[in-house]
């Protein structure tokens, strides 16, 4: 590096003039340097940068897991068909036929930030229509970790689940298929059940 | 070679040497699978996207990043057998050019990632709209501003580096990006979390409190290779600037060829956390290596 070359090139000066130890790509040009009297270990700057990387990345990791804190969504006991059948026509309706690849992965980045509406859409539908069902107060964190009240209706929700696979944002154990790629790394992994186009009277949410 | 004459300790900091063989492996491979890269990404019709074109800037970074080390090594050897003179004219003048290809591989790395970042986040907070915002136009147009800018820099910063003004904002770019980059995926999470918790704090059956740890490895992984493989060499060249005779600083600087192999190190690592993540980009390589047997 030339900011290195050029200090050398001053310190020499002071240094002893018939020496040939400025070589520009080798960096031992910084003159004899006094190693005499050192308090801390001499590779202190090392090991504390280092250490101090580590710490910081490890510090980092762990902010990032507190905030990636999900719960495993459920949904309501709806027929798996006529959800399938929403969801389809739901994502049709945005206008674009899903026929090529291209367009295809053009279109996942639109879809799935409209399949989490629809999700939360769905849901609130069904269970306006489900009002009496009390499930348990799910509100604070500390009770998701109730143990399972129901927990024959819960084998249920997980196979439904199955079909019903959404951007990886919120991970179900059973989402097997989109487990590889993280959506935030490669493109969204929405996997529609049927490429083919339907109309329904479904409303496009923004 | 008369630099052990000049040593006035025996305790002293010796240069931590990387043997030639490492080096030159590590940068070939660097240089090679990052110019695979390029190649699917351009023969593949499907993969003309605005996502995969920073991703090929990316490892256009990561080339001329191996590239500058590969090059300062076969001189320092071509020196060594004395094909070159050590304080010539044509020497100095290469030596600039070479730095300036490295700063221009470390910015053109660290505005890749941004923009990489700040795409996945248009995909995210602006799903809809994201076709319309984010046109293949508008993102080559985005990659030549970046280009430019960053080859003016270099340049600028290679001219003018003996300078305290340059240095001193060139390293306080380099976390400022990082700090920026890690804001953009820090909000795409919470959006994640207030949209799960959303639909989980509806009165449904039973839910399990999961962590999705997958995300927070993911993003760790990247930003974590990204500041340990470039961060070491920044801080080389920060203590050499204001500090190269102190000891602990000449200690810390003794082991510049080990910095610049994490530098290659980095280019081997980057295809593989988020060119190779993308389906359509494996199938692609299979293809091309199919085809050619």
């Amino acid at each position: 590096m030339s900011a290195l070359r050029l200090i050398s090139n001053r310190t020499s000066q002071h240094a002893l003039s018939n020496s040939d130890y400025t070589w520009e790509y080798e960096y031992y040009e910084y003159g004899p340097v006094s190693f005499e009297g050192l308090k801390a270990h001499k590779y202190s700057i090392v090991i504390g940068f280092w250490v101090g990387l580590a710490v910081f990345v490890i510090f980092m990791f762990f902010v990032l897991t507190l905030l990636t804190k999900t719960g495993a969504p459920h949904q309501d006991n709806a027929e798996p068909s006529e959800k399938r059948f929403r969801m389809n026509s739901f994502v049709a309706d945005l206008g674009r036929p899903l026929e090529s690849e291209r367009v295809f992965s053009r279109q996942i980045a639109e879809e799935s930030q409209s399949l989490f509406h629809f999700c939360i859409n769905e849901v609130e539908h069904l269970d306006k229509a489900k009002q009496s069902q009390k499930g348990p107060d799910l509100e604070g964190t500390i009770r998701f970790q109730e143990g399972p009240r129901n927990s024959g209706m819960f084998e249920e929700d997980l196979n439904y689940l199955t079909k019903f696979n959404i951007p990886n944002f919120v991970n179900t154990e059973q989402n097997s298929s989109l487990g590889e790629d993280d959506f935030l790394i490669s493109e969204p992994p929405i996997i529609l059940e049927s490429k083919s186009v339907t109309h329904s009277s479904h409303r496009i949410l923004d | 070679e008369n630099i052990s004459d000049f040593s006035l300790n025996i305790t002293d900091c010796a240069q931590v040497v990387v043997p030639e063989e490492v080096f030159f492996t590590v940068a070939a491979a660097g240089i090679l699978e990052n110019l695979l890269i390029l190649i699917a990404i351009v023969r593949n019709k499907n993969l003309h996207l605005p996502m995969y074109f920073f991703i090929c800037s990316l490892a256009i970074s990561d080339m001329l990043g191996s590239l500058y080390k590969t090059l300062e090594n076969i001189f320092i050897i071509l020196c060594k057998m004395g094909y070159l003179t050590r304080r010539g004219d044509f020497e100095k003048k290469l030596d600039d050019a070479m730095d300036s290809m490295f700063i221009l591989s470390l910015l053109g790395s660290i505005f890749s990632l941004l923009a990489i970042a700040a795409d996945r986040y248009i995909t995210i907070f602006y799903a809809l709209r994201y076709h319309n915002i984010m046109t293949l136009r508008r993102a080559l147009v985005i990659l030549a501003i970046i280009w430019i800018f960053c080859g003016g820099s270099s340049i600028a910063i290679a001219l003018f580096s003996y300078e305290a003004a340059t240095v001193i904002p060139f390293t306080i770019l380099f976390p400022l990006m990082m700090f920026f980059i890690l804001c953009l995926y820090v909000h795409m999470f919470l959006l994640a979390r207030s949209h799960a918790k959303k639909i989980a704090s509806l009165p449904t059956r039973t839910v399990h409190q999961r962590t999705n740890m997958k995300g927070a490895i993911t993003l760790t992984i990247f930003l974590g290779v990204f500041l340990c493989c470039w961060a070491p060499f920044v801080l080389h060249i920060l203590l050499a600037r204001f500090c190269p005779h102190n000891p602990y600083c000449a200690c810390y600087m003794s082991i510049f060829h080990v910095n610049g192999t994490l530098i290659m190190c980095n280019a081997i690592i980057d295809p593989m956390i988020f060119a190779f993540r993308s389906p359509e980009l494996r199938s692609t390589f299979k293809k091309m290596f199919c085809c050619a047997r």
